[in-house]
């Protein structure tokens, strides 16, 4: 091999500890990003996968206007590859041998359900199990209460209008068990082509058609370009991204993934930067020697730029070959958790940001510095020269911040991110040189003597560039990782606090007002005590300072809210978990006014005082915005739109009551005596739903776990990289000790003691920069509430001290275990 | 190449012709004069030595006349060519071609065996068949059985026979030598100095040598001293006292 070849080859430079420091981080950072690219993807799959079994599909067309849509429509989603199913939804009466009951019944094509599936049992008591799809023609499923209701047994048959039907489940879940009011009553399952024989149906029934659709997401996209101008007002699209519930818990998961992504990527960016700092000092010798040799500045920046490129694509390589099993391990858990196998999918998409990844981390980090390296005066073959001066590295740093700005946007898409990770290192790296000023202007009174404690303060003096270089480092990945840490703990409690055991899992509708007292004290006598009972009145927002409301919000806007009846309310106290953002809550007594959804205010375009019209039956009601406020919708209670206040413009209009409550599984059987009793209440059971989300919260929780290990990975790296950079001439110092008669156990002491110092310094800095992060984070991004976290104050900089402190007893090894000639031989 | 090389060994004009250089440093509060109105002129094949004490300028000046550096004032002729009006890529390809170094501190690359330490001169000067070329020049040295060792596998007076080696690889028509012995004890520096002067005969280079030891620096046709920046000619002083 020629020798310039060989001053360039992988195998060589993995000889030399800066080039393996930066290619382990340029491997980490590139096997993170990848791992993270292909897990997230992997993980919105199967989140929208499961999610979309909600609708049992990825996509429901509805038609509440009583009419199948045309069959066009339909023909061209198959024609475009795109599979198809159908439902009916309506209520009707069914008839047992003891008795009759009203029923929400759900007729279903062979193709249902396209996502998720259907649990089933046998018989009563019997085992259950999972079917994919609904009953056959001929047959019925029924939910088992109606068993109890009318007395029926499996095999028996039940009428169906006009049609007799035979019961062959009992109908335990169905994928899409959602909210919809048309499946208050006690649920049935028959076959959609039982449908015409029945009868029900006539001209004018309240009936819903509701057609599903499952396929690429392109193709989803496409084909509802293609239907939207067709679609009228009654009907309604809508998929997965549109169900709040499940959304909110997505996007926060995509966050958090993101910002751990782009974390990990700026430790590991750190480390390439100082490792190829360092790497680039110790090559200053051999860029003289070849440039007395001959070599031209442009030859020189070419041989490093080849090695740089070597490096890259050896990264790229090392961290594709390292991540692939990182990400078969992770959706292998994520298989365990949801207790069924995951498909892998290894999205090629998410390939592209890793390989950008290394790209950027080479040539914004690892780059500049050994760019520089074509100033090198030849002279220095024959005269040490006076080394860099920090000026130089001005425009490197300049370059790097850029770089981080740049990835950290790419990766979470989002400036309030950037500004608050920036914001934290800005104000960190004031403080830093504030402390540095006082470190400079305080040690430079200590006199060095015998004494570890003496030693330890001088040693900080004497490198204190390197010293605050090394704290700088350790401040900002101890930020990193702590506001990691710190973000994941609460994005989890503020989960799970959502969602705690007790959170209620059954709701009650259309109680009559002259029942409310008596539903409250059965359900307070069995133990399950209601939650707060609120008036519901259905009504359409039509409209909007005295202009139709569709005419006064932009076409562009499709609301929901807007196309359906809304639940109106009114309620004297806010509820806890309601905010307001704008305005001022009802005031005692006050009976103007309506109180707005936060969300809807904006699509809308609301400001307070824009006057609102209802209607109501025949009757219009027209309020003035008074209060703006946010609602969490995933809190598993009832929630409203619109709130107005007591006494205020509902009064007098037909209102029935809802409330949510929580019902243990052991208590269950009560709910049959309760629909015996009261029969108009509709009861809606929740839990499995509530069960669905949290797999979906512990699925997230593991993937963030398995993220953040990456990471303090990453962070691990970092400090290797930067404890590294002085190694040499703390070994040459302390070769020169020993050999001057210093005492081993004084050199260890005086080490770890000014380590430990540094480390104590940088982990205040950290946790304090870190918690100033959190709080532009919690705020600004994950709209959570913020707290101090004492607990990490002073176990931060303790932890970190003493990793430090053992670091520095880790590089001392040389030094202590040969003789100190060698060594000083060995350095030269 | 190596016809324009042949050509300018006939040349008669000097190899060398420094006129009036100064080299100044800048500190932080004022500015240092290292040489001050050096006049020199090298002949051809001449060996020279330049004289003086620690701090007296003699390396600054080594590196000026080789173009390892600019001065501050005045002009130096390498065979014919201005350096100090070239550009630094300019004079690095003037070296490529013309010059040859041996250090103090050897300066062999750790990373790379004996053999590829000589043939890295001749790669990077675009001359073929350098392994042949380095083969035979190690050989010369006496190191034909050392060529796949590595610097730190060598011995000091070893490390400084590869470098004379490399020196010589690309037919240099200069040498510039910095204490070629002074890390070496007084048997290998001997051996050392015996090899680079043989070499330098048979090749007929012009070799310019720094050095503090007065027994190395009689070996060379001529020298000079240096004190405090200052260039001083014995002789001539003889001749003019005289």
């Amino acid at each position: 091999m020629a020798a310039s070849q060989k001053l360039m080859s992988v195998s060589r430079d993995w000889r030399e500890r800066d080039v393996r420091v930066v290619l382990v981080a340029l491997i980490i950072a590139v096997a993170t990003v990848a791992t993270i690219a292909l897990f997230a993807s992997q993980l919105q799959r199967t989140l929208v996968s499961s999610a979309s079994s909600f609708l049992a599909a990825d996509r429901q067309l509805e038609a509440e206007n009583g009419r199948p849509v045309p069959a066009g429509w339909i023909e061209e989603a198959r024609d475009r590859g795109i599979e198809t199913g159908q439902m009916i939804e309506f209520s009707t009466m069914v008839f047992g041998e003891s008795g009759f009951q009203l029923v929400s019944v759900k007729a279903v094509s062979d193709e249902y359900p396209l996502r998720g599936d259907i649990e089933v049992q046998s018989r009563a008591e019997g085992t259950r199990s999972i079917v994919g799809s609904g009953p056959a023609k001929g047959e019925i499923w029924i939910n088992p209460r109606l068993l109890r209701l009318l007395e029926l047994d499996v095999g028996d048959t039940l009428e169906v209008g006009n049609l007799k039907l035979e019961i062959s489940n009992l109908l335990l879940r169905e994928p899409d068990g959602g909210f919809r009011l048309s499946s208050l009553a006690p649920r049935v399952m028959m076959h959609v082509d039982d449908v015409p024989a029945t009868g029900v149906l006539q001209e004018g029934s309240r009936v819903e058609y509701i057609y599903l659709f499952a396929g690429a997401e392109n193709l989803l996209n496409d084909y509802y370009q293609w239907l939207e101008p067709q679609l009228e007002p009654s009907h309604e699209w809508e998929g997965v991204r549109d169900g709040e519930t499940f959304s909110r818990s997505l996007e926060r998961a995509e966050r958090f993934l993101l910002l751990g992504g782009s974390l990990a990527v700026l430790l590991a960016a750190v480390a390439v930067a100082v490792a190829s700092r360092q790497y680039a000092l110790s090559q200053r010798d051999t860029v003289a020697l070849l440039k007395t040799l001959g070599l031209t500045g442009k030859g020189i920046g070419r041989l490093y730029l080849r090695r740089l490129a070597l490096w890259g694509v050896a990264g790229i390589i090392g961290g594709l070959v390292l991540a692939l099993p990182l990400f078969w391990l992770l959706a292998r858990m994520l298989g365990s958790v949801l207790e069924r196998p995951v498909d892998i999918y290894l999205d090629p998409a998410a390939l592209a940001p890793a390989l950008l990844t290394a790209l950027v981390s080479l040539f914004a980090f690892a780059y500049p510095p050994v760019r520089r390296l074509r100033n090198v005066p030849a002279m220095r073959v024959l005269r040490s020269q006076p080394g860099e001066t920090g000026r130089e590295a001005v425009p490197d740093l300049i370059i790097a911040v850029l770089a981080i700005f740049g990835l950290v946007w790419m990766y979470a898409g989002e400036l309030a991110l950037v500004a608050s990770l920036l914001g934290g290192l800005v104000l960190l790296l004031a403080v830093l040189g504030l402390v540095g000023w006082l470190m400079v202007s305080v040690l430079r009174k200590v006199r060095g003597g015998g004494n570890a404690w003496r030693l330890a303060l001088v040693g900080l003096y004497r490198h204190r560039q390197a010293s605050m270089a090394q704290m700088a480092v350790f401040a900002m990945t101890l930020m990193l990782a702590a506001t990691l840490v710190l973000v994941r703990s609460s994005l989890l409690d503020d989960w799970q606090a959502q969602l705690p055991d007790d959170a209620p899992n059954h709701f009650l509708i259309n109680i009559a007002p002259d029942t409310v007292d008596e539903v409250d004290a059965y359900w307070a006598q069995k133990g399950s005590p209601l939650d707060t009972v609120y008036p519901m009145v259905r009504g359409r927002l039509t409209e909007l300072n005295d202009q139709p409301v569709k005419e006064a919000v932009s076409k562009d806007e499709r609301i929901n809210a807007l196309n359906r009846e809304l639940n109106l309310t009114w309620m004297e106290d806010l509820p806890d978990d309601n905010r307001v953002v704008e305005g001022e809550w009802f005031a005692a007594g006050v009976t103007e006014g309506v109180s707005v959804e936060a969300e809807l205010a904006e699509r809308l375009g609301l400001e307070l005082g824009d006057r609102l019209t209802f209607t109501i039956g025949s009757e219009q009601v027209t309020e003035p915005v008074v209060s703006i406020r946010t609602v969490q919708w995933d809190s598993m209670k009832p929630n409203f739109y619109i709130a107005f206040p007591p006494d205020g413009g509902l009064t007098d209009m037909p209102a029935t009551w809802i409330t949510s409550f929580h019902l243990g599984a052991s208590n269950k059987v009560a709910l049959n005596e309760f629909s015996r009793r009261f029969p108009t209440v509709s009861v809606l059971e929740i839990d499995h739903i509530i069960e669905r989300i949290q797999d979906i919260v512990r699925q997230v929780t593991q993937a963030i776990e398995a993220i953040l290990a990456l990471i303090l990975a990453a962070a691990l790296v970092v400090m290797a990289a930067v404890v590294s950079a002085t190694l040499r001439d703390r070994q040459r110092e302390g070769a020169l000790l020993r050999t001057l008669g210093g005492q081993q156990s004084l050199l260890v002491r005086s080490t770890m003691l000014e380590f430990a110092l540094l480390g104590f310094v940088a982990g205040i800095l950290g946790v304090l920069a870190a918690e100033a992060a959190v709080y532009a984070l919690q705020v600004r991004m994950f709209e959570g509430s913020f707290q101090w976290h004492w607990e990490v104050m002073l176990p931060v900089p303790l932890i970190s001290a003493l990793l430090l402190a053992l670091f520095g007893r880790w590089q001392l090894r040389p030094v202590l275990s040969v003789s100190p000639m060698l060594l000083l031989r060995r350095l030269e | 190449m190596n016809q324009m090389t042949d050509l300018s060994k006939t040349d008669t004009s000097p190899m060398l012709r420094v006129t009036d250089l100064t080299h100044k440093v800048s500190l932080e509060a004022d500015t240092l004069t290292i040489l001050q109105g050096v006049n020199l002129e090298i002949n051809r094949g001449e060996s020279v030595a330049i004289v003086g004490r620690s701090g007296s300028g003699k390396t600054t000046l080594l590196g000026l006349l080789a173009g390892l550096d600019t001065p501050s004032e005045g002009k130096v002729e390498l065979d014919g060519s201005e350096i100090s009006r070239l550009s630094e890529d300019e004079r690095a390809m003037l070296r490529a071609r013309r010059v040859g170094f041996v250090f103090q501190s050897f300066q062999l690359l750790p990373a790379l065996s004996a053999l590829e330490n000589v043939m890295l001169p001749l790669e990077l000067a675009g001359i073929e068949a350098p392994e042949k070329r380095a083969r035979e020049l190690l050989e010369r040295v006496g190191l034909g059985e050392r060529l796949s060792h590595t610097p730190r596998q060598l011995s000091g007076g070893e490390q400084q026979r590869v470098a004379i080696a490399r020196a010589f690889a690309s037919d240099p028509v200069i040498l510039f030598a910095d204490e070629p012995t002074g890390n070496l004890d007084n048997r290998t520096g001997q051996a050392v100095s015996d090899l680079l002067m043989d070499l330098n005969r048979e090749q007929g280079t012009t070799l310019v040598m720094v050095t503090h030891d007065d027994r190395l620096a009689a070996r060379c046709g001529r020298q000079l001293h240096i004190e405090a920046g200052v260039l001083t000619e014995p002789e001539l002083v003889e001749e003019v006292s005289g």
